[in-house]
């Protein structure tokens, strides 16, 4: 669809094309890359390619402040954060790729493509002959942001404005899924240390990934002959279930 | 991508830096409800923040009632209000008003179901839903009466988005509400106070395709954009005269769009969360989903349809058959084999959506789409929405040891153990089936009326769709009057005050609307007036 679009387009600029060939690629394959990556740091970067990527498209069609926006919000910040989330929960702990419906992903697959192709289709000919248009208007005076905030706080004012309950929503959502109201008084570091004396077990636990194969919180420590410390292990089943995953690979 | 950004010239044209910047005039009058609403969430919010942990549940409740009540009785006194304002992104007109007073009752029974303490120390919602499923905390807390009382100001954000929603003009702000009133209802689906990883499995679930869904809906809006060069409906409108665009990318456009819409909805081929999500999800959240997501998403299909397509109503009309069949189809037959009765009014509920969804292919003489289909499904939507919470509303009546028995098997005989609650039960069911003398029978006489002259076909497979349907329905009848009592069977809980309006009101309400529905009926005629 970009080579017709290209091909139709007298008035595209030899530099715009050049960057379009170079880092059109170069997202694709940070898109496939990030869905065919098993390892999930590794999918991770593969969007951060395909993001600075975007964010060059859209300086290069005349969308400064987006494509800025682009690079530091979602590669610099979001993916940022992202990475660390994934390096915190181990990035061993990779999905279960059991297919529990025989069939599923080759259809998936195929229902995918079959789409991508339609849309690439109906969109490459409805842009067929049609000169691309420019920005040179709102952009003229440097106005590129002014002529964003003119949009943002009159013809998008209430949705701007709504964001705001997204934004509380997502807070309070954080909180109702993460957060555990303590149920007593705080206990005191006395109470603390004399609880620790009685366990039978004073001295620390051992930390996940200590004499193993790797340091996320999702692997195991060994002891010297090699079997699983279980104090490694943060009680719950769920975790008991990942550390069983990690000495799959241990073992292997 | 880069293609779609070189298209739409003047993206910023219009809003040019050299001219003088003129404030947007926002007719506060006319969104008074919605503010409500939404400042009452924030008030919710800070309640957690504030009171201590004793006081929140009943601070919460009676915030969220009176919020509720508030706005009502505010959209009652702005009745004949039409205007839209906010920059053309709000219409307030006789369709969203009816529709907004619809989900803010709506609203309210769900609220009082889920206030209910009678049957669950505690209530149907979970104590801490942070506290890992199966753990010693988690069964200490699961006796006590601590309650995840954010869930309140949730359900009030997403009655202010369920609000916006249906009175959106601009596809834009339609997103953005279609956030607000989706992100509180994928945390209140994980928050189930009994079988948690089911309820957690559910909002995941819902979480994931709902995402989806959204991303169909943005592409979309992306492409009417580079069709028409604007996000607002009416300017849609008036492009599909004069646009120079191809037409492809209206009917892509729309096609995407039209995706995340009936997602919404839970009409089939994109219903396949339903089932799921409210069998999962605590009982007084699916009433709360199955009744007012219902109407806030059929409200955006009406508005979509009728202001921004209506002349195109020729190139949209197989899409709505299409769709329509395969819910009544998949609605009736699919949930013949069901054992659940959560999940059998699940599939009930696609099945009904495709009932509704027939209304807007009404027609008159000159092949324009006509406004019998607005108000009819309007009638529809507010019959459907107040049968379908007694209904929850009574699921979580019947149970036992482990909370709510809702297997169809545990239902045997549950005439014998309490008469009352399944003559009441087999009412709302003969409602749903659409017999006469309910409110069932009037809704679904207007919407076949409606679309008979201009897809008689449809009414043919809709009436055949229902009769498959009632015979579910009756097979819990029968379940209930006719088998054994098991013996261990579940018992049917007495329930507090709370319960006990909303399944009256909404039991009356089903019976009033089938004997005497003409009020309501006048209402809907009357408010089935769009602007654009």
């Amino acid at each position: 669809m970009h080579d017709v679009l290209l091909a139709s387009a007298a008035n595209v600029s030899t530099g715009e094309a050049i960057t379009f060939w170079i880092l059109g690629p170069v997202s694709l394959a940070g898109a496939i890359g990030m869905v065919a990556a098993r390892n999930a740091v590794h999918s991770a970067l593969s969007l951060v390619a395909t993001m600075m990527s975007l964010g060059l498209f859209y300086v290069v069609e005349q969308g400064p402040f987006l494509g800025l926006v682009q690079i530091i919000v979602y590669t610099g910040a979001i993916m940022i954060l992202f990475l660390f989330v994934l390096m915190l929960i181990g990035r061993d702990s990779s999905d279960s790729l059991v297919e529990t419906l025989r069939g599923q992903r080759v259809a998936a697959l195929l229902a995918g493509l079959a789409f991508a192709l339609l849309v690439a289709l109906t969109l490459g000919r409805a842009f067929t002959g049609r000169p691309p248009k420019n920005l040179d208007g709102p952009n003229a005076n440097n106005g590129n942001v002014d002529s964003i905030a003119h949009k943002l706080f009159s013809d998008y004012l209430f949705a701007f404005e709504l964001t705001s309950a997204l934004l509380i929503i997502a807070a309070v959502g954080a909180m109702v899924l993460a957060h555990i109201e303590r149920d007593g008084p705080k206990p005191t570091q006395k109470a603390l240390a004399r609880e620790r004396i009685r366990s039978g077990r004073p001295q620390p636990l051992p930390g996940p990934g200590v004499l193993s194969s790797g340091n996320a919180i999702g692997t195991p420590a060994l002891l010297p002959d090699g079997t699983i410390a279980p104090e490694s292990l943060m009680g719950g089943q769920s975790t008991i279930n990942v550390g069983q995953g990690g000495l799959g690979e241990i073992e292997r | 991508m880069s293609a779609l950004t070189a298209v739409p010239a003047n993206i910023l044209a219009a809003g040019t830096n050299n001219g003088a910047f003129v404030t947007p005039s926002i007719s506060y009058a006319a969104i008074a409800p919605i503010l409500i609403v939404l400042a009452a969430a924030c008030v919710g919010v800070l309640f957690e923040a504030v009171l201590p942990r004793g006081q929140r549940f009943y601070a919460q409740v009676a915030l969220t009632l009176a919020a509720l009540l508030a706005a009502f009785i505010d959209v009652i006194a702005i009745r004949g209000h039409s205007v839209v304002t906010a920059s053309r992104a709000i219409a307030i007109d006789g369709t969203s008003l009816f529709l907004q007073g619809t989900i803010l009752v709506l609203g309210a029974l769900a609220v009082l179901l889920l206030a209910e303490r009678g049957v669950e120390p505690g209530s149907a919602i979970v104590a801490q839903a942070a506290v890992v499923v199966g753990s010693p905390a988690d069964r200490r807390l699961a006796s006590s009466d601590r309650v995840q009382t954010e869930i309140f100001p949730l359900a009030l954000f997403a009655v202010g988005g369920m609000l916006i929603f249906p009175a959106a003009n601009n596809l834009l702000l339609m997103f953005v509400a279609l956030e607000v009133l989706s992100l509180p209802l994928y945390l209140m689906a994980g928050l189930s106070r009994r079988r948690r990883l089911l309820s957690q499995e559910a909002a995941i679930k819902y979480f994931l395709l709902g995402a989806f869904a959204s991303a169909f809906f943005l592409y979309g809006v992306a492409l009417l954009y580079g069709y028409a060069d604007s996000a607002n409906l009416s300017d849609i409108l008036r492009a599909q005269n004069t646009s120079t665009q191809s037409d492809t990318l209206l009917y892509l456009g729309f096609g995407l769009l039209i995706v995340g819409l009936l997602f919404k909805a839970g009409i089939a081929p994109f219903h396949s969360w339903t089932p799921d999500v409210y069998q999962g999800s605590p009982t007084p959240v699916t009433a709360f989903m199955a009744s007012c997501t219902k109407i806030a998403a059929f409200g955006a299909i009406l508005r979509v349809l009728y202001v921004g397509f209506s002349v195109s109503s020729w190139n949209w009309r197989p899409i709505i058959w299409t769709v329509a069949i395969a819910s009544i189809a998949v609605g009736a037959v699919v949930g013949l084999t069901q054992t659940d009765v959560k999940r059998i009014l699940a599939y009930s509920s696609i099945a009904h959506a495709g009932f509704i969804l027939m209304a807007v292919l009404a027609q008159n003489a000159q092949g324009q789409m006509d406004v019998s289909g607005l108000s009819s499904s309007l009638f529809y939507l507010a019959a459907y929405g107040l049968t379908t919470i007694a209904a929850f509303g009574m699921v979580t009546l019947v149970r036992d040891g482990n909370g709510e028995a809702t297997h169809l098997s545990q239902w045997s005989g549950l005439a014998r153990r309490s008469p009352l609650f399944a003559v009441t039960f087999t009412f709302l069911l003969l409602a749903f089936a659409g017999i006469p003398l309910t409110s069932g029978f009037t809704g679904k006489f207007v919407v076949f009326r409606a679309a008979y002259h201009s897809a008689a076909p449809l009414v043919v497979i809709a009436l055949i769709g229902s009769a498959i349907a009632a015979f579910f329905y009756l097979r819990i009848v029968v379940m209930m009057f006719f088998a054994e009592p098991a013996e261990d069977g579940p018992s049917v809980v007495i329930p507090s005050a709370l319960s006990s309006i909303a399944i009256t009101v909404g039991t009356g309400a089903t019976l009033v609307l089938g004997v005497f529905p003409q009020p309501l009926l006048d209402l809907a005629d009357h408010a089935a007036k769009l602007r654009g």
